[in-house]
């Protein structure tokens, strides 16, 4: 167990090289320390060397309490197993901010971040033909108004996402004989204090008009090229990609 | 994981504490990748050696380890952070000098062949075709993997140190066929010699991270693919790659619905004007990694019968096992700078001594800046020759 102040990098790193063992500051960085952080990367890389770099930061007292990685590659577990330092995978690291308080279990093979909390939203995208629907949420919502966003709704308790999905479809847009085309893998956003952890479900319809509700004042039926021009929810963009690329 | 009765009695100890500590190492790797057992290994190959790199934690790791422990395996070693001969002529520190022959003093207890260079297999440690190993140095790692078919993960030294004392290595990553395989498919045009290829390296290492490269359209030379090799394991993390018609898991790589990526001269001569970040060296060096025999015979050639025309420091960094072998090109050589052995431009301080060095290879490059404090002129051979003569 080991809890400290997040420093994360959403790259590579290579600890011979990519430190000062001294002083524990980051190459390039200017003033950036790891001494004492929870430093998070994306996964090793460069030198082999790296797990005596971190055998000797551990000397001079400039060594991160724990690491966080998407991929451990063994040059860094190695480091870290000799070291007797907690490393936990899997991490998405770009929902990590720099200064977040961190708790690793090495163990359980898990964190928690201080302060911050986890959602569970459905995002369904509608289609019809190579067009897709977005929405623009209204200053009703609770959350991101004004945003244009895709049918999406909480996972509330004891629910399913496709049951969230099928819900919000029939409330938002009175449409209840779409087609599931694709379910996708989850993916999480971080936004202020809460990481979205949105549910991305494609459906297509064949007849374009929809109803929308209170929950919303605009809709549109776009090309994924268009995306870019408006103002949407956070994560969008990737949802879009993951459930429409081949 | 499953260990043997007899693994475990190295796991408790009663081989002594330097046996003990490799074990739970290799327990502990072998937990972390799922391993289900331990499996025997032909040769090791260890990282971790200069004393500007590992410094006074890794020679007391290296000491604890040398009082009960010896390898079991033949085990050769990387560059040290001198010339064990003529660290005097560059310009060493004795302070330096004497922790560093602490460290090789602790390596030759263990028996570990110091050999001290990052091209073992030029050096008699050359594996054959299957066998399982455990190497750190991530240039060399990668060339066994790739050219010879051997099989070995992209070890930390302290792992494969582990790995040379047990005999054995966890079963998971690359020793296992399933891991082996293509994941990204490169289509390269960017004609030949050694710059294009550190510079490839560079680029595909950058891109693709710990992926599988297959390469198409490319038809390099040994020193081509050595310089291919470490530029990729510098810039990103590949520890494997397949080369069409050429290295021997190739035929049998299925690349259909891989990700192609497209790289030219364009993407080259941008990674080159990445890495230059200096101009007027006062160092020029070759040998990252180290010559081989061709490259100090054409080297040699080159430089024969012309005069040095300035007094800027040139060291040309090979192993000693190949320096024995070309005498006579090495003396060609040494009128011009120094052939040195044992050690290379990234691990020395030569930081001591220089503020601007000039090389060919694009991994040194990477460490240059960061390791040495250098501003960096990347150039090719030929370049770096008409800098001398």
């Amino acid at each position: 167990m080991a809890e400290g102040e997040i420093v994360a990098l959403e790259f590579s790193f290579s600890f011979l090289g990519g430190v000062d063992q001294s002083s524990g500051l980051l190459q390039g960085s200017g003033s950036v320390g790891i001494a004492g952080k929870v430093f998070a990367f994306t996964e090793g890389k460069g030198s082999t060397v790296g797990s005596y770099t971190m055998l000797e930061m551990k000397r001079r007292g400039t060594l991160p309490v724990a690491i966080l990685n998407t991929i451990a590659e063994p040059i860094v577990t190695t480091g870290a197993v000799i070291c007797r330092i907690p490393l936990v995978d899997s991490i998405d690291v770009s929902v990590l901010r720099n200064g977040d308080r961190a708790i690793v279990d090495g163990t359980r093979g898990a964190v928690e971040i201080e302060g911050v909390e986890l959602k569970d939203v459905v995002t369904c995208i509608l289609t019809n033909g190579d067009r897709f629907l977005i929405m623009k949420r209204s200053e009703k919502v609770g959350t991101f108004k004004g945003k244009w966003a895709g049918v999406s709704g909480f996972v509330e308790v004891g629910e399913e996402p496709i049951q969230t999905a099928v819900k919000e479809m029939s409330e938002e847009v009175n449409v209840t004989d779409a087609r599931l085309l694709k379910k996708a893998a989850a993916i999480l956003v971080r936004s202020g204090d809460i990481v979205w952890k949105l549910h991305p479900f494609l459906f297509a319809i064949d007849d374009v008009r929809v109803e929308i509700d209170w929950e919303h004042t605009d809709h549109r039926w776009i090309l994924a090229e268009n995306l870019r021009e408006f103002d949407t929810v956070p994560g969008l963009d990737k949802v879009i990609r993951a459930l429409l690329s081949a | 994981m499953f260990l043997t009765r007899d693994e475990e009695t190295v796991l408790d100890g009663e081989r002594g504490s330097g046996p003990q500590q490799a074990m739970e190492l290799l327990v502990a790797l072998g937990t972390v990748y799922d391993a289900d057992r331990l499996i025997p290994i032909t040769s090791a190959h260890l990282s971790g050696v200069s004393y500007k790199t590992i410094g006074k934690g890794g020679l007391s790791f290296l000491n604890d380890m040398a009082s009960d422990a010896r390898v079991q395996v033949r085990t050769t070693l990387n560059p040290a952070g001198m010339d064990l001969e003529r660290w005097k002529d560059m310009g060493i520190q004795k302070e330096f000098a004497d922790r560093q022959l602490e460290i090789i003093d602790c390596y030759d207890r263990l028996g570990v062949e110091t050999t001290c260079t990052c091209t073992p297999y030029l050096a008699g440690n050359l594996p054959h075709i299957g066998e399982s190993i455990a190497w750190a140095e991530s240039s060399a790692l990668s060339y066994v993997n790739s050219i010879v078919g051997a099989r070995t993960n992209r070890e930390g030294g302290p792992g494969a140190l582990a790995a040379s004392i047990v005999g054995k290595t966890p079963a998971y990553g690359l020793h296992l066929d399933s891991n082996r395989k293509a994941t990204v498919v490169i289509e390269a045009d960017i004609g030949s010699g050694i710059l294009n290829y550190t510079l490839l390296g560079q680029v595909v290492g950058k891109k693709v991270a710990n992926a599988i490269p297959y390469f198409r359209r490319i038809r390099p030379s040994q020193d081509e693919i050595k310089t291919l090799a470490a530029a990729m394991a510098a810039s990103g993390a590949v520890a494997m790659f397949h080369i069409e018609n050429m290295t021997p898991e190739a035929h049998a790589m299925d690349t259909a619905g891989l990700e192609t990526i497209d790289i030219g001269i364009r993407d080259i001569a941008s990674a080159r004007d990445s890495l230059s970040t200096g101009s007027d060296p006062d160092l020029i060096a070759l040998g990252c990694p180290h010559l081989s025999d061709v490259e100090i015979i054409e080297l040699a050639a080159v430089l024969k019968g012309k005069r040095k025309k300035s007094d800027t420091e040139v060291w040309f960094c090979t192993s000693r096992a190949v320096r024995r072998r070309c005498a006579k090109e090495v003396a060609e050589l040494e009128r011009f700078g120094k052939v040195l052995c044992d050690t290379c431009m990234i691990v020395s301080p030569i930081e001591e001594n220089h503020l601007c060095t000039a090389t060919n290879s694009a991994k040194a490059c990477t460490y240059l800046p960061t390791l040495c404090s250098q501003k960096v002129v990347c150039a090719s051979t030929v370049e770096l020759m008409g800098m001398i003569t």
